[in-house]
């Protein structure tokens, strides 16, 4: 299953962590916009944007990850993905701390995601990739964002 | 060679292998199945027509090519289940090409089987190209072959004479306008493009009203500069409706399920009923004419199964003996009007007053009026059918025919006469695109109200509100008192908490009138309405999103589910 993981990707980071998503369901990256807040959403979901006439739900990663609010800075920035919700693929903008680089990371930097008991939900991990002696998480951006994500089936 | 042909069949329908090639190219798939659907829908209004004119050598034509396509593509393709099949009633069909048979009825209905029984292969092929498992259509098919084939067979022993009745130069002709619109030099567009110019053109508009606004280039505004300004605004609003009209399509496609209905039904419940079809070219939205096909169809169905009368009836209350159903549409002062109409026996006010009073829906005593009355036949389950058939009667029908109605913003109304007829109106906004909205302010956010659901706003004065456990929860508005929502309590948003500050606007919500107490109106403009995706399905009281003129989003709201909130939450604190 590790072989068809290597590729290119797109790092950022929360805090202090840093984490990858693939390069090719990266639609493009914008600087931090006005967003509309909707109600009844659990607190993650920040609300709806404007991305050019297209109304895309905006996700605080931060916030999504248990993480707590950071303020807003000239590096915070929305990563515009491409997910598959309920069989269909939409638009969604996840806001990060700030973007690093994109990475070619080979199978051979891959590892499984390591067994973190009951306390880490391990689910939207692909893997966690070694590079250049720094650790980075990468997301299964359907199961994080996805109609798997059982906090936003439930709100 | 029919035994030949029953050995081939063992493998439909559509084994996964014959998918093989349609897997590797899913847009060819997507183009094979788009235009299957589409011949599919020719063959059957030909059909219908030609169930009048039996033996008309066009209208044979126009059935033959379609299904010689769809036989020819399947077989390219490799889809054998379905180029079976078409194969089977294209040698049925030739025999009436060439003279040697007339399609009587018994033909027709096989014939219109076959459509049928393709339409739901062909869709199957789609479900299963999307990885989801089939269904198993292979014995429908088998048995509509068996059929064909015995058809053919007994050639000699029907020879049904062509039917020559009045009644055909009443009905349109539904092949020769599809015939028309297809002479036109139409293409065939995907509408995801559509969707995305709409979306180019909505996002022009802003743009355009930005910096028409833009206060830095108002101060210099000189004559060549604002010239050009108004210039640019008129050619993006001309662009703008004309991307609208793109979505736009004829209602036929809607109107000819119906006349299928029609004929199914009638022949069912063994009552002679003449369809008359009106206005079909007129236009809506597209998905406007996918929405209200089905309901358009219960209503038909309702018709049929308890308006008209049978023939003996008929003749004995000095009627036709043939029942007349009209169907049309048509434009009205920014609406598009359907009218259904009957010649029937036309409600029954004094039994649905009964049935009400016996289930409580009205109380004793009170005297509503007739209009109130017929309006009940849109509460669930309501039925005075005293027979269950396998048409309709079960009640279930009416109360969603309003549901679908009032999802499309639209509203139906009742006009009957006893012993004359029934006809259902039914306005619908003329796109689902744009909707025209109030915009209110609720802290830092803004709101788009449908007008549609609005009755009045007003600034109450202290002594028309009244409290309840300490809180403004009642507003008289002259007679009635109404129950008082706070939209920023209820979207725990910040806001004004004193209704005399705020405003009230009064929201209706099929009977029920609730009072939304916001912190301003800032005016009225035209949104185009966006949907905000499967992330917020389950969000209630928002219809969804439009673009303001700053370029944020502005929530629209759904009144139906404002009402629902507000009860939920009601019900929650007591």
């Amino acid at each position: 299953m590790t072989e068809a993981l290597g590729g290119k990707y797109l790092t950022f980071t929360l805090a202090t962590e840093e984490y990858g998503v693939p390069v090719l369901r990266v639609r493009e990256i914008i600087k931090m916009m006005d967003i509309t807040e909707v109600p009844q959403v659990p607190p993650h979901i920040k609300g709806v944007l404007n991305l050019r006439g297209k109304v895309i739900p905006v996700i605080d990663m931060r916030l999504k990850f248990g993480f707590t609010q950071a303020e807003i800075t000239s590096r915070t920035c929305i990563i515009v993905v491409e997910v598959a919700v309920a069989a269909r693929r939409a638009l969604m903008g996840i806001i990060v701390d700030h973007v690093l680089e994109v990475l070619n990371i080979v199978a051979d930097e891959i590892e499984q995601t390591p067994e973190f008991g009951d306390r880490v939900c391990t689910d939207y991990m692909t893997g966690v990739a070694k590079v250049r002696g720094t650790v980075k998480i990468l997301l299964d951006l359907d199961r994080v964002l996805g109609t798997d994500d059982a906090a936003l089936r439930a709100a | 060679m029919p035994g030949v042909c029953r050995l081939r069949l063992r493998n439909t329908p559509v084994t996964d292998d014959e998918l093989a090639f349609l897997r590797d190219d899913s847009e060819m798939a997507d183009l094979f199945l788009a235009e299957a659907l589409d011949h599919l829908g020719t063959i059957e209004a030909a059909l219908l027509a030609l169930d009048e004119r039996p033996g008309d050598i066009t209208l044979l034509n126009d059935i033959f090519r379609p299904f010689h396509t769809i036989k020819g593509n399947a077989g390219a393709l490799g889809v054998t289940s379905v180029q079976e099949v078409a194969h089977k009633v294209e040698n049925l069909l030739d025999l009436a090409r060439s003279g040697r048979r007339t399609l009587g009825p018994a033909d027709v209905d096989v014939v219109l089987r076959a459509v049928d029984v393709l339409s739901s292969m062909i869709r199957d092929v789609g479900v299963r190209l999307s990885g989801q498992p089939g269904a198993d259509l292979a014995p429908v098919a088998r048995a509509l072959i068996e059929s064909v084939d015995l058809l053919i067979s007994g050639e000699s022993e029907v020879r049904p004479k062509p039917d020559t009745t009045d009644t055909t130069e009443r009905r349109p002709d539904v092949a020769a306008t599809a015939r028309r619109s297809e002479e036109n030099g139409a293409i065939k567009v995907d509408t995801r493009k559509l969707d995305s110019l709409v979306d180019a053109v909505g996002e022009l508009i802003v743009v355009q009203s930005l910096i028409q606004e833009d206060p830095a280039l108002a101060m210099r505004l000189e004559e060549r500069l604002a010239g050009n300004l108004s210039q640019l605004k008129r050619i993006t609003v001309d662009l703008q409706r004309s991307a609208m009209a793109l979505r736009m399509v004829p209602i036929r496609q809607a109107f000819q399920k119906v006349s299928r209905i029609v004929r199914d039904l009638s022949r069912k419940a063994d009552k002679s009923v003449e369809l008359v079809v009106s206005g079909e070219d007129t236009e809506l939205d597209r998905k406007m004419v996918e929405e209200i096909a089905d309901p358009l169809m219960h209503m038909v169905r309702n018709s049929i199964d308890h308006a008209v009368e049978p023939p003996a009836v008929r003749t004995a209350a000095g009627k036709h003996p043939q029942a007349r159903l009209t169907l049309s549409a048509y434009h009205q002062g920014g609406h598009i009007v359907i009218e259904i109409a009957d010649d029937g026996r036309g409600l029954d006010t004094e039994r649905i007053k009964a049935r009400a009073l016996e289930r409580g829906l009205i109380a004793p005593g009170a005297s509503p009026s007739v209009e109130e009355i017929n309006a009940l036949i849109f509460e669930p389950g309501f039925s005075t059918a005293e027979k269950v058939t396998e048409i309709s009667g079960r009640g279930v029908g009416m109360d969603v025919v309003r549901r679908n109605i009032d999802a499309l913003r639209g509203r139906i109304e009742i006009a009957t006469a006893a012993g004359k007829g029934t006809t259902f109106t039914i306005r619908l906004p003329l796109t689902l695109a744009v909707l025209d909205g109030l915009i209110v302010g609720v802290g830092c956010e803004r709101f788009v109200m449908p007008t549609t659901g609005v009755r009045e706003s007003l600034r109450p004065l202290a002594s028309q509100v009244h409290n309840v456990h300490g809180s403004p929860r009642m507003v008289q508005v002259r007679d009635s008192l109404l129950p008082l929502v706070s939209l920023g309590e209820l979207f725990a948003l910040p806001h004004e908490s004193d209704p005399c500050k705020a405003t009230v606007v009064v929201i209706q919500d099929a009977g029920s009138r609730v009072g939304l107490i916001v912190d301003a109106l800032l005016g009225k403009q035209e949104v185009l309405i966006k949907s905000l995706g499967e992330t917020f399905a389950n969000v209630r009281g928002i219809a969804g999103g439009a673009i303001l003129g700053d370029g944020r989003i502005g929530l629209i709201l759904d009144a139906h589910g404002i009402v629902e909130l507000e009860r939920g939450v009601s019900r929650a604190a007591a």
